[in-house]
């Protein structure tokens, strides 16, 4: 970002995302994730770590916290729409399952304190993190609400990937040394490699030409990756089903009981990530 | 000044004074070091290579994942001759282009560090490198001197063409000494399918029902078909959408995504099914002419009170339970190894087939499996009573040589079995394997195979829906370890060779075998294309489908008979030796990226627990994390525990999977191996082993091994009050989503 | 020189910044020294490539020595072989590709075959095994680099450039091949010489178009 850039911008950076956004967004890639077909598998967890040179970290440092699973299936007993006695017995309910990863916040509170701008919005609506220009400050994983950002507290390449296992590595994207904050890119490296195919081709992204390694994976199809730009992929109409809107800490549906909702919304992040709400026969 | 490529990017700033202080450059053209340096890396380009490669542009090809029996389609990625990922085959029938976390890990097992490189062979204490020719040379050398049934085969599920050889081989020597043996079955239900609806694999309409009672099915965990149940899943949970009922000791992912979770205490499901059957012919009015005279009178002694008192569940859920089932229609009822593994297993599977002809399923949710059209090539399906009578007829000295391939008895028979020592009596021993492990330790010769991502193959998945495939199995890539590993078939045609050389001494390898097989398939099969191109299209999409001839079920439940239930004061806990989606039944405990991925339900990684109730916990006096020494008649494990709502008060739940001795780097000195405390006990009417019907006393350990202390993945139980997942009732989500 | 002088040779418009860093502010500044360096600097006299602006700096490359002393002035210069017939790849991947060793023969199985080096190289062709040459122009793995993309933008997509002219293009960031035997580095392929590149083109400012 150069000085110059900054200074013919300003008030419309500043502006940032109420007026719909300061870039001129090429495309918008969002999540829609039905909480209602995920039966929390980890297929789409164990996925990420293949597609995306994840570093296992074994048990003592798994204990403190410091697993890179960029994608994390969160379960909970809990179900406080439904009223199951807090008392009783046994689960009457199954598990929740929430599977988790970095929501591209279009308004992301980890962006603006990284003290060396390694992380920032692009024209693609990602949230990108630069491996090269990161000090390892660990602000932005401090300030993301969702904790959703993993540090490289050491040189995993070192040992996670005895010869023949670094064959495996994809030469995609890079293995990350320590000192540096990755997340979840939604793949970034498939967007661009479709982006070339399409440009070889000279013609526009189509929808469910490619997807993430989650989406691709899940057994029960219960993620949906796609470009809200384009008003006939399959995300955009989901989110438009539901009555979520981008740009919103707070959405007015004209339907109440449509599932799409945010996590967090209300902290002004304004993620990509809409998840629909689970369901239950009670 | 210094020219300023040799300059760098530290140096610079000290330079300027600025130090190493993150102070914001963005945006400064700052001199970078030239960071490689030239020539210092090798670029090797291809001799002849194909028309298709373009290096830096990955090539798809499909191929079987044989990381469990399900046999899923796959698309693996190749770049420049690696293969680097693994996705489901969008064309594969069975799983329509999902793939599970082991599917995923499947790479791992490839390239995995630890795999055998060489043939091995024993000498005195300790095995030594040696050549195949050498090995071969050893094996068929004893297989001469001996004959007919002393000569046994210990596999896991085989299908396809590798059945057809190991059958011809068998064939060879006149041995009928063929055990196939898998921890996680369905070997129960399938001999009461095959008595009550002439079908031993019927198929499960998941997708078609709109209620499903399952007593311990894990569905779309731990069953014959994971992914191709969850597909079915996703469309059963659609507007209309069905409702899921999970009665079972222990909360199975199936149970995690259940409407309604019911523990029931372990072993009384067949009671429960009779229960719900007397409840749906006594106050809901279904008409009982499908059921035989004998069942209705067995029906009328189980009214909802006595089966309350029998299995704690209370009589307002079993009511509910039975508003439902007739409510909606079709419904389905089916059990898995929670209900099987007991020595009344046949029993609790035969009151809850019961159920399902009650409710009209048969020919609506349960179909016929159809007829295969090709029968020699269908699954060689594993199940534990086969385990047993190995073990058996080795003790009485039966065998002379044994093979095994792809299989670990020593890991996963329990201890009362003695099969070490039986093992001993076996004078000559060959394992087929790509690990060291604990039956390898104890054979003679040790025969590497190659992973099933560089081999060829067919496979007949044992669980198919209706639509039947042959899967094709194709290498991803060139051998890790060319000339030093073989593939399973190839091995079984040089054993063949050796044997019959007028009849198989002219295919040149296993591929040459496979090629005659599918010129030899019928026309209309080859779509007026000729051999070659034939080839390449099956090979492309990955699975032939297959047309399957119509069996239409019959519904024959004679009678069913319960036992009373035992009360035992000195072992009052039943052990629930629990499978998942993860390690599976211990084979993948090398897979590091299946250690570090949390249990579904507990969350826990890189080790074992129990699971126990908090009535039992507290009863203890232990928490989350304090250790248990779980002990039954025949020995005793220590872990440590997890406390949740989400099992039956009388149970006590360990995971299979850990506990290896010998087993690689990643699986070494993890947990503990449920089954080896296993009781002799066995279903009275199959002979499987009961894997529920092992009665336990837990004790508090007061400190256990740092090293199996419970480590799982953080965060909270419960969501504080916060909205991260929400729930809406199936009734709010059919009108606004329904058709 | 003067520390001003030392940052001006650094690049046109990054000097604004640069000077920004140190005063803090002076935009002014920047702006009318920028002036005087875009009137100073002009571009060098090359063969143009339209709707191209060359990028600049130079590298001083060391000498590599590869299995077979390959001489590109032979190929390129005096017998007219288009870069694409042997580094194929260019036009449609990440990589131009070192040419298979098909390539070589489908000519060498024939021509000059009484040489020492098509001696050696038919040598390596009768082991079925490549030779085992030096990477010389290479980027760090974390750097997404798409010959393709740039094909696309300077040759194939822009007006009256043709396919013949390619080595012009090439010669951006592989010097002038066809004057040399073995490819000898003399760019310096870092991120600022191809930042440069990209700002006097139009080519993307996404720290993610290239960081991977």
């Amino acid at each position: 970002m150069s000085l110059e850039n900054i200074f013919t911008n300003w008030s419309q950076y500043r502006k940032g995302h109420e007026e719909g956004g300061f870039h001129d967004y090429q495309h918008m890639w969002a999540m829609a994730i039905d909480l209602n077909k995920c039966t929390g598998c980890n297929a789409c967890s164990v996925a990420c770590y293949a597609e995306n040179n994840l570093a296992v970290v074994g048990k003592d440092r798994f204990e403190k916290g410091q697993a890179m699973h960029w994608l994390r299936l969160e379960r909970y007993w809990d179900e406080p729409q439904l009223e199951q006695a807090a008392g009783s017995e046994y689960q009457v309910y199954g598990a929740n399952f929430l599977p988790a990863m970095c929501q591209q916040c279009n308004a992301a509170t980890c962006e603006p304190v990284c003290p060396v701008a390694a992380t920032y919005h692009t024209p693609d609506g990602l949230n990108a993190q630069v491996y090269n220009r990161c000090i390892g400050s660990r602000y932005c994983s401090n300030n993301c609400p969702y904790r959703l950002r993993y540090f490289n507290f050491y040189s995993y390449y070192e040992s996670s990937w005895p010869e023949p296992l670094n064959m495996q590595l994809n030469p995609d994207l890079t293995v990350r040394d320590k000192g540096v904050m990755e997340k979840c890119t939604f793949c970034v490296q498939r967007i661009r490699a479709a982006k070339d195919k399409a440009r070889r081709e000279d013609r526009s992204l189509r929808d469910g030409e490619f997807t993430t390694a989650c989406a691709q994976s899940c057994p029960t199809g219960a993620i949906v990756f796609g470009d809200m730009k384009d008003p006939q992929s399959q995300v955009a109409q989901s989110w438009q089903a539901h009555q979520v809107e981008l740009g919103k800490t707070e959405q007015h549906k004209k339907n109440e009981q449509l599932r799409g909702y945010r996590v967090f919304e209300a902290l002004n992040t304004d993620p990509c990530v809409m998840y629909l709400e689970r369901v239950r026969e009670a | 000044m210094k020219s300023r490529n040799d300059m760098n990017r530290r140096s610079f700033l000290k330079m300027m004074g600025w130090g190493s202080a993150g102070v914001a450059l963005s945006g400064c053209d700052m001199p970078t070091t030239v960071t490689l340096e030239e020539g210092a890396e090798k670029v090797l380009p291809y001799v002849t290579p194909e028309e298709f490669v373009i290096p830096g542009i990955g090539v798809w090809y499909a191929s079987t994942c044989l990381q469990c029996p399900a046999g899923c389609g796959i698309h693996g990625r190749v770049r420049e001759g690696r293969v680097l990922k693994v996705e489901g085959n969008p064309d594969a029938v069975i799983n329509a282009g999902g793939l599970c976390q082991m599917g995923q890990a499947g790479l791992q097992v490839h390239y995995n560090p630890d795999r055998l490189r060489k043939p091995k062979i024993r000498k005195g204490e300790r095995f030594v490198d040696a050549g195949w020719e050498e090995a071969l040379a050893l094996v068929t050398e004893k297989v001469a001197a001996s004959g007919g049934d002393k000569i046994a085969w210990f596999t896991n599920t085989v299908s396809g063409h590798q059945a057809v050889l190991l059958d011809a081989y068998l064939k060879a020597v006149g041995s009928s000494s063929l055990y196939v043996h898998e921890t996680i079955n369905n070997a129960v239900a399938q001999v009461a399918a095959k008595n009550i609806f002439d079908d031993a694999t019927p198929v499960y309409a998941v997708a078609k029902a709109k209620v499903i009672l399952s007593f311990g099915a894990d569905l779309i965990g731990a069953s014959d078909s994971p992914v191709g149940f969850a597909k079915d899943y996703a469309r059963f949970r659609e507007s209309p959408r069905g409702m899921l009922i999970q009665i079972e000791p222990k909360m199975t992912l199936t149970g995690a995504n259940a409407d309604l979770w019911v523990p029931a205490r372990p072993g009384t499901e067949g009671v429960v099914a009779l229960g719900l059957a007397n409840l749906l012919i006594e106050k809901h009015q279904v008409d009982p002419a499908p059921l035989s005279d004998g069942l209705r009178r067995v029906i009328k002694q189980y009214p909802g009170t006595k089966v309350s008192e029998i299995s704690g569940i209370p009589v307002e859920t079993l009511q509910k339970i039975a508003a439902a089932l007739k409510a909606k229609s079709p419904t389905l009822v089916v059990t898995g190894q929670y209900a099987q593994g007991h020595a009344h297993g046949y029993q609790n599977v035969a009151a809850a087939m019961a159920l399902n002809v009650l409710l009209g399923n048969v020919g609506q949710t349960l179909l016929s499996g159809g007829e295969f059209p090709f029968p020699q090539l269908l699954a060689k399906r594993g199940n534990s009573r086969d385990l047993l009578a190995f073990a058996e007829a080795a003790e009485s000295g039966a065998f002379d040589v044994a093979f095994f391939v792809n299989s670990n008895p020593v890991y996963t028979a329990p201890a009362y079995l003695k099969f070490k020592e039986k093992l001993s009596k076996i004078p000559f021993k060959v394992a087929l394997s790509l690990f060291e492990d604990e039956t390898t330790a104890h054979v003679d010769v040790i025969l590497p195979l190659a992973s099933y991502l560089e081999d060829w193959g067919t496979h007949v998945a044992p669980y198919q829906p209706e639509t039947k495939t042959v899967s094709m199995q194709q290498p991803l890539m060139e051998p890790l370890y060319p000339g030093s590993t073989r593939g399973l078939g190839d091995v079984l045609l040089a054993l063949l060779k050796d044997r019959l050389p007028e009849e198989y001494g002219g295919f040149e390898d296993y591929y040459a075998f496979l090629r005659g097989a599918f010129d030899a398939l019928p026309a209309d099969y080859k779509q007026g294309m000729d051999s070659e191109n034939f080839w390449r299209s099956v090979l492309t999409k990955g699975v032939l489908e297959v047309p399957t001839g119509d069996r239409p079920l019959t519904a024959q439940v004679e009678t069913v008979a319960l036992p009373e239930y035992e009360k035992n004061t000195e072992y009052p806990f039943h052990l629930v030796p629990s499978a998942r989606l993860g390690l599976w039944d211990g084979r993948h405990a090398n897979l590091p990226w299946l250690q570090e991925a949390p249990d579904q339900i507990a969350k826990a990684v890189w080790g074992s627990w129990a699971e126990m109730h908090p009535a039992t916990a507290s009863r203890l006096g232990i928490q989350t994390g304090d250790f248990v020494v779980i002990e039954s008649k025949q020995g005793k494990v220590e872990v440590p525990v997890y406390v949740y709502r989400g099992i039956h008060k009388d149970a006590i739940a360990v995971p299979m999977g850990q506990g290896h001795e010998s087993y690689g780097r990643y699986a070494s000195g993890l947990g503990v191996n449920p089954l080896k405390i296993l009781e002799p006990v066995t279903d009275q009417k199959t002979g499987e082993l009961a894997l529920m019907g092992t009665r336990v006393k837990v004790t508090r350990q007061v400190k256990g091994q740092r090293k199996n202390r419970l480590v799982r993945f953080g965060g909270s139980e419960t969501q504080v009050g916060r909205k991260l997942v929400a729930t809406i009732t199936a009734d709010q989500f059919n009108r606004t989503e329904g058709a | 020189m003067p520390k001003s002088k030392r940052m001006i040779n650094m690049g046109r418009f990054r000097m604004s910044a640069v000077s920004a860093c140190w005063r803090g502010a002076a935009s002014v500044f920047a702006t009318s020294v920028m002036l005087l360096v875009g009137l100073g600097m002009t571009g060098s006299a090359v063969a143009e490539v339209p709707n191209a602006v060359p990028p600049e700096g130079t590298h001083q490359g060391k000498d590599v020595p590869q299995p077979i002393l390959f001489p590109h002035n032979t190929h390129v210069r005096d017998n007219g072989i288009n870069c694409m017939y042997c580094h194929t790849y260019a036009r449609r991947s990440k990589v131009a590709g070192i040419p298979p060793l098909s390539k070589c023969m489908g000519c060498h199985t024939v021509i000059a075959t009484d040489k020492e080096r098509i001696k050696t190289l038919t040598k390596y062709w009768k082991e079925g095994k490549p030779p085992p040459w030096k990477k010389v122009h290479d980027v760090p793995d974390y750097v997404h680099f798409t010959h393709e993309k740039h094909l696309k933008r300077f040759v194939f997509d822009n007006e009256g450039m043709d396919v013949d002219r390619v080595s012009e293009v090439c010669a951006f960031c592989h010097g002038e091949v066809r004057e040399m035997t073995v490819a000898i580095k003399n760019k310096p392929l870092n991120m600022g010489f191809c930042r440069r590149c990209h700002e006097n083109n139009g080519g993307p400012s996404d720290c993610w178009a290239c960081h991977k």
